[in-house]
C-alpha cells in the first residue's frame, strides 16, 4: 500500500495531467482509508496547482489545460475538504468576487477563485451579470478583506469605479482588485483599485504567489505544532 | 497639416499594399459608437440595419475615419444558429452561454448548415455593408468582419467548455467547426458580393492568452485557412483581427497570409515590444492598431491621445507606408467620439508621409 506521501504525489501528478478520473480515485482512497486529507490538498492538490502555474507561466499549458487541471482538482477536492480540519492560518480570508452587471464572461474569475479555495480563502461568489450594489452589500455585511471584481467590456467596466469608491468610502482597509481585458493599470489607479490583471493569466499569477506563501504559512504552521 | 490628396479609399487600399500613401490611414474602429451620433441605443443599432448605417455614415462625416468596419458583436454568427442573445440598450449584445446551444458533448455533432443570406443577424450585417457601400464605397473602405470558427462554437457552446472539449473530445470541436466553416465562407462571400473592399477575419483565439499554437494549428487554422482561401477568391483583401495578448503573427501567416492584422498587442515573438514587433513584423504584415481603446475612449486627454499616436506613427514610421492608426479592438461604445476625432488628427499632424 502507498504511503501517504506516495498518494500526495500521485495527487499532484493527476492534477498535473489533468486526471481527473486518477484524482478522484486517489482522493476517495485517502478518504476510505482514514488518511490525512488535508495533507492531501496542500501537498497533493496544491503542490499540482502550483506546478500548472509554473507551465502557465512558461506558457508550456495554456487556458484549455488550466480548466482541465482545476476540473480535476475541484472533483478531488470535493471528496477531500469534508474530512479537512480548519487550520488556522492566522488570515480571515474572506474574498467576495463576480462578473459586473451587464457581464457574463467569467473564465478568469473562475480560475481565480479556484485559486482561493484551494488556498482555504472563504469565497463569496456573487456570479456574473451582478448588479453594483450587491458587491458593496456583501462587502459591508461580510467585512471580506478583499473584493475582486471583472468585467470584459468597455460598457460594464466603468461600473467598477462607483463600487470601489463606496467601499472605500466605508471601508477603506478593504482591498480591491479589478480585472478583465479593457481593464487597464491607468484605470485602476484611477478609480482607487488596489491591483489589477488585465487577463486570467495576470490574475492567476497573483492568486498563485498568494497560494505559494499561504503554502508557506501552512508548512510554518505544520512545524510549529 | 496638409491637405488630403487621396481619398479614404485610396489611402487604405495603398497602406495595405505597402506604397506610402499621402498619410497614416486612421480608423478608430467606431462602430456601435457610432450609435450615439443618432441617439439610438446599440440594441436597436445591432439589429437595424438601416439605422446603423445611417449612425455609421454620420459619425464617418463627423470623425472623419478612413474605413467603416461592420463589427457588430461576437453573438452575431451564434444567434443565427438559435444561440440566445442578449441585447442591453446601452452595451454590446452578448450571448447567453448559461443557456447554450451545444449543451452536451453530442451536440457538436448535430449542427446543422444555415444560410446567412437569409438569417436575421448575418443578413443585417450584410445589409450594413450594401448600405454602406451605396453611400460612400467609391470613398471610405468598407471592411466586412467575419467571427472565426472557433470564435462562433465559442458562443455556442460556452467558452469554458469549449476549451475543455478542445482538449478531451476534439473530433466533435472539429465535426462542428466543418458545418460553422461552410457557412462562414458564404457569409464573407455575401459581404463582398455587398460591396465590402476587405474582410477582416476575427481569429481571438490565435494567441498566448489562451490556448498554443498547437492547439491553434490543429482546431482553427485549417478551418480559418477556408474562409480565408475563399475571401482571397472574391478579390477582396484579407485582414485578421485579435486582440489577444501574444498574438501569433507566425501561424497565422502560415495558415492564412494575411494582407494586415487589426491587433492591441506585439506579437509574441517580440518581447511585448512594438519597436522589435515594427522591426520584425512591421514590412510584412501591415499592422491595424494600436491605440488602447478604454484609455483612449475614456481617460485620454486630446492632448495625451495625439502623443500616444504620434509615438505609435514613429515606430511604425519605417515600413514602407505599411500601417493603419487604429485602436487595438473596438472603440469602447460608451467612448468620447471626440477621443476618436483626435486620432484622426494625429494621423493628419503627425502621420503625413514626404
Amino acid at each position: 500500500m502507498p504511503s501517504m506521501d506516495e498518494y500526495c504525489v500521485q495527487l499532484k501528478q493527476a492534477v498535473v495531467d489533468y486526471n481527473r478520473d486518477q484524482a478522484v480515485a486517489i482522493a476517495q482512497t485517502i478518504v476510505d482509508q482514514g488518511l490525512d486529507a488535508q495533507k492531501a490538498v496542500f501537498d497533493g492538490l496544491i503542490a499540482g496547482m502550483q506546478v500548472v502555474g509554473k507551465y502557465y507561466e512558461d506558457q508550456y499549458y495554456f487556458v484549455p489545460e488550466m480548466l482541465m487541471c482545476a476540473q480535476a482538482l475541484y472533483s478531488a477536492l470535493d471528496i477531500l475538504k469534508p474530512h479537512m480540519p480548519q487550520t488556522d492560518l492566522g488570515l480571515k480570508g474572506q474574498v467576495v468576487m463576480g462578473v459586473v452587471q451587464g457581464d457574463v464572461h467569467d473564465i478568469g474569475k473562475n480560475i481565480v477563485k479556484l485559486m482561493f479555495e484551494v488556498a482555504g480563502f472563504e469565497v463569496k461568489d456573487l456570479g456574473r451579470d451582478v448588479p453594483l450594489d450587491d458587491f458593496v452589500r456583501e462587502q459591508l455585511s461580510s467585512d471580506a478583506d478583499m473584493v475582486c471584481l471583472s468585467a470584459m467590456m468597455t460598457t460594464t467596466m466603468t461600473g467598477m469605479r462607483e463600487v470601489i469608491r463606496k467601499i472605500k468610502e466605508k471601508n477603506p482597509k478593504c482591498r480591491i482588485m479589478i480585472g478583465g481585458a479593457p481593464v487597464t493599470e491607468e484605470l485602476a489607479s484611477k478609480w482607487g483599485a488596489d491591483g489589477y490583471a488585465p487577463d486570467a493569466n495576470n490574475a492567476l499569477r497573483e492568486a498563485i504567489a498568494m497560494v505559494s506563501s499561504l503554502h508557506e504559512m501552512y508548512q510554518q504552521a505544520q512545524a510549529r505544532d | 497639416m496638409s491637405r488630403d490628396e487621396l481619398t479614404s479609399l485610396e489611402r487604405v487600399a495603398m497602406a495595405l499594399q505597402y506604397k506610402k500613401p499621402d498619410r497614416v490611414p486612421v480608423a478608430p474602429l467606431v462602430c456601435a459608437a457610432s450609435s450615439r451620433v443618432l441617439g439610438i441605443g446599440i440594441d436597436e443599432w445591432s439589429k437595424d440595419a438601416e439605422l446603423a448605417v445611417k449612425s455609421l455614415l454620420q459619425a464617418q462625416e463627423i470623425i472623419g475615419m478612413d474605413a467603416f468596419v461592420t463589427l457588430v458583436d461576437l453573438s452575431v454568427e451564434a444567434g443565427d444558429w438559435g444561440q440566445e442573445v442578449v441585447y442591453p440598450r446601452d452595451s454590446t449584445a452578448y450571448t447567453n452561454t448559461a443557456n447554450p446551444v451545444i449543451k452536451e458533448v453530442e451536440d457538436y455533432y448535430h449542427l446543422e448548415k444555415i444560410n446567412p443570406r437569409e438569417t436575421p443577424r448575418m443578413k443585417h450585417v450584410i445589409d450594413m455593408v450594401r448600405g454602406l457601400s451605396a453611400a460612400k464605397g467609391q470613398e471610405v473602405a468598407i471592411v466586412g468582419f467575419v467571427y472565426g470558427p472557433l470564435g462562433v462554437l465559442s458562443q455556442l457552446r460556452g467558452h469554458e467548455r469549449l476549451f475543455m472539449d478542445c482538449l478531451a473530445h476534439p473530433d466533435a470541436v472539429a465535426t462542428a467547426e466543418e458545418v460553422i466553416t461552410q457557412v462562414l465562407v458564404e457569409y464573407a462571400q455575401a459581404q463582398v458580393e455587398a460591396g465590402a473592399h476587405s474582410i477582416c477575419l476575427d481569429t481571438l483565439y490565435s494567441s498566448g492568452s489562451i490556448m498554443s499554437k498547437a492547439l491553434w494549428e490543429k482546431l482553427e487554422g485549417p478551418f480559418a485557412k477556408r474562409v480565408a482561401d475563399a475571401i482571397r477568391d472574391t478579390g477582396a483583401i484579407l485582414t485578421l483581427h485579435n486582440c489577444g495578448n501574444d498574438i501569433y503573427f507566425d501561424v497565422q501567416e502560415k495558415w492564412l497570409h494575411p494582407v494586415g492584422i487589426s491587433h492591441a498587442y506585439p506579437a509574441d515573438d517580440c518581447q511585448k515590444d512594438w519597436a522589435k514587433h515594427a522591426a520584425k513584423w512591421g514590412k510584412k504584415i501591415v499592422t491595424i492598431g494600436y491605440s488602447v481603446p478604454s484609455n483612449t475612449g475614456l481617460l485620454m486627454s486630446e492632448d495625451e491621445i495625439m502623443e500616444d499616436c504620434r509615438q505609435q506613427i514613429e515606430t511604425f514610421k519605417d515600413c514602407d507606408g505599411g500601417f493603419i492608426l487604429a485602436t487595438g479592438c473596438e472603440f469602447p461604445p460608451n467612448g468620447s467620439l471626440i477621443s476618436a476625432m483626435a486620432m484622426v488628427k494625429a494621423a493628419k499632424t503627425y502621420g503625413r508621409y514626404v
